[in-house]
C-alpha cells in the first residue's frame, strides 16, 4: 500500500502524532494530553496534517494507541505494547528489548526480529517508575527538564536515598539540599532510584541486546546512563524517543 | 529509699513519623494522662515538650516516673527514656490490653502501615509497608490538599454515598490528577472521597491478606480516627473492625505497660527503679510551635 499513514498516541501526559509514507517519517507532533482526549486527538490530527501539508483525504489509513486512545473518534485502536514493538522494530531492526519510560509508569517488552512481542512486564501506575519523578525533582531544584541529564552527568558523589516512593523522595531531596548535597549529585541519585525501579520491573523477563529505551524518560541522558549501569548493558535511544508508539501505530495502519 | 510499687508511675512515649504520643500510667495500670502532637522536624525537642506536657496533665514531675520506654520511628531521640522498644512490640501490647481477644491489628500511620497477627496477646507475625505512600496517611493528606478539605470533614462527607468511584491510581502522586478529573466530570464529592478511602484501604488489606485476616480485627493509627476510613475498611475486609477510643496512642500505651512490667520486675529483684539522672534538658523551650494538645 502506498500513500500516507497516520499514527496517534494519546498518553497520560503527552500525545503524539506521526505521519509516514512508504519509507520515512513525514511529520511528527508532540502536545500535552490535556483533559479532553477526544479534543486533543482531533487537534493533533489537524495540526499534523497542516505540518505535513496534507488533507484528510491524503491519509490512506490511521491507527491510534495510548492510555487515552480509546473512544477518541479515531478508528483502529491498538495496544501500546504492540505499537512500541512495531515502532522500535522499524527504527532499530536489531532491537530485542524495549524499555518504555512513560508519564505514569514503565514497561519492558522483549521482541523478536520481526518485531513481534515475546514477553512484557508493566509497572503499576507509580511515579518513581516514570518520568514524573524527574519533573517533581526538577521543580524542587529549579532545573529545566532539558538540563537534568547534562547536569546529572557532572555528579561527583550521587546522593543516596532511603526510599523508593516519590512522595517520600520529595521530602528526602529537600533534606539532602539542606545537608549540602549538590543538585548534580541529587539528580544522579534520583536517576539511580528510577533505574532500580525499572530493573525491578524487568525481573522475570530475559533481557537481550540490543536494548532500546523510549518514552519521555529516554530524553534524559543521565537516566539512560543509570539504566545502562544498573542493567550492565548499553542502550540505544531513537532521535525522538517520545513518538515511537505513534510511529508503530502508523506502521500498523500501513500494513 | 524503699520502692513501694503502688506509688510508682510509668511512661510510654511514641515518636511517630508524623505524630508523637505520650502516656502516663499508674501502678494499677490505669492511664493517668496522655498527649498527642505533631512530631515536627526536631524529634528531641518534641520528645521533651511532649513529656513536659503529659507530666503537667498528670500533675507529676519527671522524678515521679519510675520507668520510661520510648518507641516509634524516632525512639532513639528520646534522651530521657530508660529503654527503647520497637513499635511493633509496643503496639501489639497496647492493642491487646484494650482488646484481649484481638487476632489481627491493622495500623495506618502518617507514613507507613502495619499489619500484626496477634495470638493470646502476643505478636506472632507482621508485615509493614513503608516503601510507598499509597496505603498510608500521606495518601489521604494529598487527597485532602487537592480538595481543600479538612481530613475529618472528608470522612463525614464520604459517608453520604454508597457509590464510591473507582480510583485507578495506586500512586499518591497521580491520585491528585484523578480526583481533579473526576471533579471536572461532575462526579459528586462524596463518591470521590469514598473512592479514595476504598483505594487506600484496598492497598492495606492486600498486605493484610498475606497474613490472613482473622477476626476480631482492631484498626488503629491516626487514619483510624477517620470515619470514612473505618467504613471503607469494613467494606473491603467484609467484616466489622474495632477501633479504640483513642486509636493514635496504642503504641505509647503499650510502651507504658511494658515500662510498668519492667519496673515491677526490677522491684521484685530488689533493684531501685527511681534513679532519675536524666533530665528533660534545656530543649524544653517552646519555640512558638503549635501547642501539642
Amino acid at each position: 500500500m502506498s500513500g500516507y499513514f497516520l499514527g496517534i498516541d494519546i498518553g497520560s501526559v503527552g500525545s503524539k502524532a506521526v505521519i509516514i509514507d512508504d519509507h520515512r517519517i513525514v511529520a511528527s507532533v508532540v502536545v500535552p494530553s490535556g483533559t479532553n482526549y477526544a479534543t486533543t486527538a482531533a487537534n493533533l490530527k489537524a495540526d499534523i496534517l497542516k505540518r505535513a501539508g496534507l488533507q484528510t483525504g491524503d491519509i490512506r489509513a490511521s491507527a491510534v494507541t495510548g492510555t487515552g486512545g480509546r473512544n477518541v473518534g479515531i478508528e483502529g485502536y491498538h495496544g501500546v505494547i504492540i505499537c512500541d514493538a512495531r515502532g522500535v522494530n522499524i527504527t532499530f531492526p536489531t532491537a530485542k528489548t524495549i524499555i518504555d519510560i512513560g508519564g505514569q509508569g514503565s514497561q519492558i517488552i522483549t521482541i523478536n526480529e520481526a518485531g513481534q512481542v515475546i514477553d512484557f512486564n508493566a509497572s503499576e501506575i507509580c511515579a518513581t517508575g516514570s518520568a514524573r519523578l524527574l519533573q517533581l525533582v526538577a521543580r524542587i531544584l529549579q532545573v529545566s527538564m532539558d538540563d537534568i541529564g547534562p547536569l546529572s552527568l557532572k555528579a561527583a558523589k550521587p546522593s543516596s536515598f532511603s526510599t523508593s516512593c516519590s512522595v517520600f523522595l520529595e521530602t528526602e531531596v529537600i533534606t539532602r539540599i539542606s545537608q549540602g548535597d549538590k543538585p548534580a549529585d541529587i539528580l544522579a541519585g534520583i536517576h539511580w532510584s528510577i533505574a532500580e525501579k525499572i530493573s525491578a520491573i524487568s525481573r522475570g523477563v530475559t533481557l537481550k541486546e540490543d536494548i532500546v529505551i523510549i518514552g519521555g524518560g529516554a530524553l534524559d541522558m543521565g537516566l539512560v546512563k543509570s539504566i545502562e549501569e544498573k542493567l550492565g548493558m548499553e542502550a540505544l535511544v531513537p532521535d525522538n524517543p517520545r513518538i515511537i508508539a505513534a510511529l508503530g501505530a502508523a506502521a500498523i495502519a500501513r500494513q | 529509699m524503699e520502692n513501694a510499687t503502688s506509688d510508682l508511675f510509668f511512661a510510654g512515649i511514641d515518636i511517630g513519623s508524623t505524630m508523637s504520643k505520650a502516656v502516663i500510667m499508674d501502678a494499677e495500670g490505669v492511664v493517668r494522662a496522655y498527649v498527642v502532637g505533631p512530631s515536627g522536624a526536631e524529634h528531641r525537642r518534641r520528645a521533651n515538650k511532649l513529656m513536659e506536657d503529659v507530666l503537667q496533665k498528670a500533675n507529676l514531675t519527671l522524678d515521679d516516673i519510675a520507668y520510661i520506654i520510648s518507641t516509634g520511628y524516632g525512639r532513639v531521640n528520646v534522651p530521657f527514656a530508660d529503654k527503647q522498644v520497637t513499635e511493633l512490640t509496643c503496639h501489639a501490647r497496647g492493642v491487646a490490653s484494650l482488646f484481649p481477644d484481638v487476632r489481627t491489628a491493622i495500623d495506618i500511620g502518617g507514613q507507613d502501615a502495619k499489619v500484626l497477627k496477634i495470638r493470646n496477646g502476643k505478636l506472632i507475625d507482621f508485615l509493614t509497608n513503608d516503601k510507598c505512600a499509597a496505603g498510608t496517611g500521606r495518601f489521604l493528606e494529598f487527597a485532602a490538599e487537592t480538595l481543600g478539605l479538612d481530613l475529618n470533614e472528608m470522612g463525614h462527607i464520604s459517608l453520604q454515598t454508597d457509590m464510591p468511584v473507582k480510583i485507578n491510581s495506586p500512586c499518591t502522586i497521580f491520585v491528585q490528577q484523578e480526583i481533579i478529573s473526576h471533579l471536572s466530570e461532575g462526579t459528586p464529592l462524596p463518591d470521590i472521597l469514598a473512592g479514595v478511602y476504598i483505594a487506600i484501604t484496598t492497598r492495606v488489606v492486600k498486605l493484610a491478606r498475606q497474613l490472613k485476616v482473622d477476626p476480631p480485627v482492631v484498626f488503629t493509627g491516626g487514619v483510624a480516627k477517620n470515619v470514612g476510613m473505618v467504613k471503607a475498611m469494613e467494606t473491603v475486609l467484609g467484616m466489622p473492625v474495632l477501633v479504640p477510643q483513642e486509636p493514635l496512642i496504642t503504641g505509647a500505651l503499650g510502651a507504658a505497660i511494658l515500662a510498668r512490667d519492667q519496673a515491677f520486675q526490677m522491684v521484685q529483684k530488689g533493684e531501685y527503679v527511681i534513679h532519675r539522672d536524666k533530665k528533660l534538658g534545656e530543649a524544653i523551650i517552646d519555640y512558638g510551635g503549635k501547642n501539642s494538645r
